[in-house]
């Protein structure tokens, strides 16, 4: 019995060992590519009802991962996934749609 | 002709004055969903769009109008005619036009081709707030009228994604209405996509109930 039990381990950590390290080296790939955090600077933004459109709009674009409106600074602070990319023209469209003008774009690379 | 010349100037005074109420945000996102309902005592209303653009919304409309006793439905189209963003405030000029079938109240009441037009405009910063609102009706048995301006201020300032206050004061005047001309002091709150206005007319001792969701 204790045999089999031995045997039954040995298997279960045979094929776990490869999937665990596996897993390992698929985090350490993520968290090795750049995710980039954009700051859009817009005018116009005053109401956080009409905001609303902001997250609706970037919330639908593939390269977003997280928006956070600062209605303070006026400011679209928006987190991509890691190694996407959003041109500042496609920021700006983004605004746009928003119902905004764009006035800046500042990019920070962690 | 009366009728109507009041309308175009209540039409023209909104032009020249500008700004909104509930329904002063007729436009919404790309794809975006709105639903708003309007009851104040002189009417019932409730319109739903949709924004194909960040400048045009397409929806029903209907509207029961208690004071001068007709009920309309129909398709109502917005337009953002302009929009004025700077750092610290935003102002918005809105056409509407709505096209479709109008009734008297009463059992004989024949049903007759309607329409209107209207004018909107807002201007506010996040402590303050104004508006207007002009509507002309031809109702085929009848014209009709009304207009509206609001002011309003914030108590505090909120953050994004808290509950939002707004004390205001709107001032309505529908010519055709047994009083034409009242004032109503009003809360709106706002929270994420959804806005809700509580207000009290003494005049007329009725209630002004408004909401607003957006999809």
């Amino acid at each position: 019995m204790k045999l089999i039990s031995i045997a039954a381990m040995a298997f279960t950590i045979s094929f776990a060992a490869p999937v665990t390290f596996a897993d390992q080296t698929h985090q350490n790939e993520a968290s090795t590519a750049a995710q980039t955090m954009v700051t859009a600077k817009v005018n116009g933004m005053v109401c956080d009802f009409c905001a609303r459109a902001v997250t609706k709009v970037f919330g639908k674009e593939e390269a977003v991962q997280n928006v956070h409106v600062d209605l303070d600074r006026g400011e679209i602070h928006v987190t991509l996934k890691a190694g996407a990319e959003l041109s500042d023209d496609r920021v700006g469209e983004l605004v746009k749609k928003s119902g905004y003008d764009l006035v800046s774009v500042e990019r920070e690379t962690a | 002709m009366k009728r109507i010349q009041h309308a175009s100037l209540a039409l023209a005074i909104g032009g020249a004055i500008s700004i909104p109420w509930a329904e002063a945000r007729p436009v919404s996102y790309p794809g975006g969903w709105t639903v708003m309902q309007q009851n104040n005592g002189d009417f019932s209303s409730i319109h739903a769009h949709w924004s194909p653009t960040a400048r045009d919304s397409i929806g029903l409309y209907s509207e029961r109008n208690w004071q001068s006793d007709w009920h309309f439905t129909g398709v109502q189209y917005n337009r953002l005619v302009e929009r004025w963003n700077t750092p610290n405030s935003q102002a918005n000029l809105y056409l509407k036009a709505g096209a479709g079938q109008a009734d008297p109240f009463g059992d004989d009441a024949s049903t007759e081709a309607a329409g209107f037009i209207g004018l909107g405009a807002d201007w506010e910063t996040r402590r303050w707030f104004v508006s207007y609102e002009g509507r002309a009706y031809d109702l085929g048995f009848t014209q009709d009228a009304r207009q509206s301006a609001r002011i309003g201020v914030a108590p505090y300032i909120g953050d994004y994604g808290d509950l939002h206050t707004w004390l205001m004061l709107e001032v309505e005047n529908q010519p055709e209405a047994e009083t034409p001309t009242v004032v109503t002091p009003l809360v709106r709150f706002f929270y994420d996509v959804q806005l809700l206005e509580i207000g009290y007319t003494p005049e007329t001792e009725e209630l002004l109930l408004n909401w607003i969701v957006r999809f």
